[in-house]
């Protein structure tokens, strides 16, 4: 697929979003209001119980960072919660235009999941910027200009992931029709073994072990801790590459489902 | 051009008894049912042909047009189309090809019409220029110009399909698959669309395969037809011929002088032929086409006609009844 093609089906899918202005500035105010409430109660309560200064490495403004980081940054890898898009083009037949068109499916669709980071991607900025006071105060992190500029490949490589992992139990609808049951359970999966429910630290030691031979920690939790400045350059580094070997891995392996399931496809709705 | 051997197409379809205990048993266990959706099709199409597709819901129409453009992978059988096999989905075959679906929407609901053309210029990687004179001149034919920047979605349903077959068109296919075109378009969008598709043809001679069940479209449209039944081709040949095959008679009006002498003689009429209407000073037979000179000139003779005419009975009717079951030279 040529560069062009790639930045003009974002595009096409950025101005798709951006047309519905009320949805644009309700989903970024809710979503803005919502967590920092949840967030600010819940780590307070658990705060003044313990009555600690510091949990797992994290005092009460810093966890409070973490959160509105890893909200911020995971909308961004989410894309615009498309996680279902393929497994509905399956369901609903809309994978038939796709097939007809010269181009790979999963590279076109994939541009246009990479077309629904953008208005993320501003709400993101606007959100952070109005959630500043929480993120400046902590003694055990500091988002400085240059580990906000490390963070945005680490979201990008981890959107790409995101969306590679997303592919085979989207592509269990050739068989099964409708997933939603499995595209939940994979977001739910994800978002906890990720980090972006809690920072992997705070989990037991063991677990910590083995979630970090798990490619899920890339999705949230590493470019968050790169925004909050505690990830080295080496290890920033071996993180990016960690991530896009998994990519390969994760890619290579939704090729034969891929293949498989397209001799199953029906087209229906046609 | 398109050349279809033997292709087969089995479904494997879930098949539940009603009733809630049938639904919970589905969860358990599930009975199968192999359907041929496409039993053996094979014919040949050549450049600048449009070819009618028809059939009842359910004869397969469709599934044959899916597996004729990629879409979906046949049981058996083979074809070739423009040289490639299609469900192998070369992009060089792809760029060839185009299908317009009528009853489903292709385009992009949230954005106007320039924008996804413009989309579909990258995708086939349209030269600039060739893109603009060919939107230019779809638009112009089709005269949607001042519908190009509106949300498709805000579209009436005759101007979807409109932008619909230019975006099928922008990368001028040499196959078009037009699978129900006009389904739920007013008449007079019908007939544009027609002279459309009939221009368009005349202009680039793709090969079109066209299903519909208007059997306006078909006489419009199409020279030849290929009757589908239950997955099979039940007839493949001129829109003409169908009627000598499948419809060996023709019917006989006459209009008599109410104050004949001669009376219309049920008996004797019905040795002439099948009488479908007989009341006083007019009678409509159905007769073999081999004895129509001999029974007008009986008729002629017996009775002091005011108006005789002969006709070949309608296509649609001859069509239906081929689809209902009807077998050739035996009616």
């Amino acid at each position: 697929m040529s560069i062009s093609l790639f930045f003009h089906l974002m595009n096409l899918e950025t101005k798709k979003l951006m047309s519905y202005r009320v949805d644009f500035w309700l989903t970024m105010l809710v979503n803005l209001v919502v967590n920092l409430l949840v967030l600010w109660t819940l780590w307070t309560a658990i705060f003044n119980e313990s009555g600690k200064e510091v949990i797992g490495g994290w005092d009460l403004d810093g966890i409070l960072a973490y959160g509105v980081l890893v909200f911020l940054t995971g909308r961004i890898v989410r894309g615009g919660d498309l996680q279902m898009a393929v497994s509905n083009d399956i369901y609903e037949g809309a994978l038939s235009r796709y097939l007809l068109y010269p181009r790979q499916y999963t590279v076109t669709k994939y541009a246009q999941q990479l077309g629904n980071v953008f208005p993320d991607l501003l709400q993101s900025l606007m959100m952070g910027c109005a959630a500043i006071p929480l993120l400046v105060n902590s003694s055990t992190a500091s988002v400085t200009p240059l580990s906000i500029a490390m963070t945005l490949p680490a979201i990008l490589v981890a959107h790409l992931l995101f969306f590679l992992l997303g592919l085979i139990p989207q592509y269990i609808a050739f068989w099964a029709d409708n997933v939603w049951s499995l595209s939940v359970l994979l977001r739910f999966v994800t978002m906890l073994l990720g980090g972006a429910t809690l920072p992997i630290s705070l989990f037991p030691d063991q677990v910590q072990e083995v979630l970090h031979w798990l490619p899920f920690v890339y999705l949230f939790e590493f470019p968050t801790m790169v925004a909050l400045g505690k990830v080295g350059m080496s290890e920033y580094l071996q993180g990016i590459g960690s991530c896009l070997l998994w990519c390969v891995l994760v890619g290579a392996a939704s090729i034969p489902v891929w293949k498989r399931g397209d001799l199953r496809y029906t087209g229906v709705g046609i | 051009m398109i050349r279809v051997e033997n292709l087969r197409k089995v479904f494997r379809v879930h098949s539940k008894k009603p009733g809630l205990k049938a639904s919970i048993r589905s969860l358990f266990r599930r009975d199968w049912i192999e359907k041929a959706a496409v039993a053996g099709a094979s014919f040949q199409i050549n450049e600048g042909e449009i070819v009618g597709l028809i059939g009842a819901n359910g004869a397969g129409k469709t599934t044959l047009v899916k597996m004729l453009s990629g879409i979906i992978h046949p049981s058996s059988g083979q074809a070739d189309v423009l040289g490639h096999v299609p469900w192998q989905r070369d992009d060089a075959y792809r760029r060839q090809i185009a299908l317009v679906m009528g009853q489903k929407a292709q385009m992009w609901w949230d954005l106007p019409g320039s924008d996804c053309f413009d989309l579909l210029r990258e995708i086939y990687q349209i030269p600039a220029d060739e893109y603009r004179n060919s939107l230019k001149r779809l638009t112009e034919m089709l005269n949607v110009e001042d519908e190009l920047n509106i949300q498709i979605r805000r579209l009436s349903l005759g101007e979807r399909m409109k932008m619909e077959l230019i975006a099928a068109l922008l990368h001028s296919p040499r196959v078009v698959y037009l699978d129900e075109p006009t389904i739920g378009l007013d008449i007079t969008t019908q007939r544009s669309v027609r002279d459309f598709l009939l221009d368009y043809r005349r202009e680039n001679a793709p090969a079109m395969i066209l299903t519909s069940h208007y059997m306006e479209d078909i006489e419009k449209l199409c020279k030849r037809i290929i009757i589908m039944r239950e997955g099979e081709i039940v007839y493949d040949g001129s829109l003409e011929r169908v009627l000598l095959e499948y419809a060996p008679y023709k019917q006989l009006r006459l209009n008599v002088h109410r104050d004949s002498s001669t009376p219309l003689n049920r008996e004797a009429l019905d040795k002439m032929g099948e009488v479908i209407t007989c009341e006083p000073g007019s009678l409509c037979l159905r007769i073999g086409r081999d004895r129509i000179p001999e029974v007008a000139a009986e008729l002629l003779r017996i009775y002091s006609v005011i108006d005789l005419s002969i006709e070949d009975p309608e296509i649609g009717d001859t069509i239906e009844r081929i689809m209902a079951g009807a077998s050739g030279d035996q009616d």
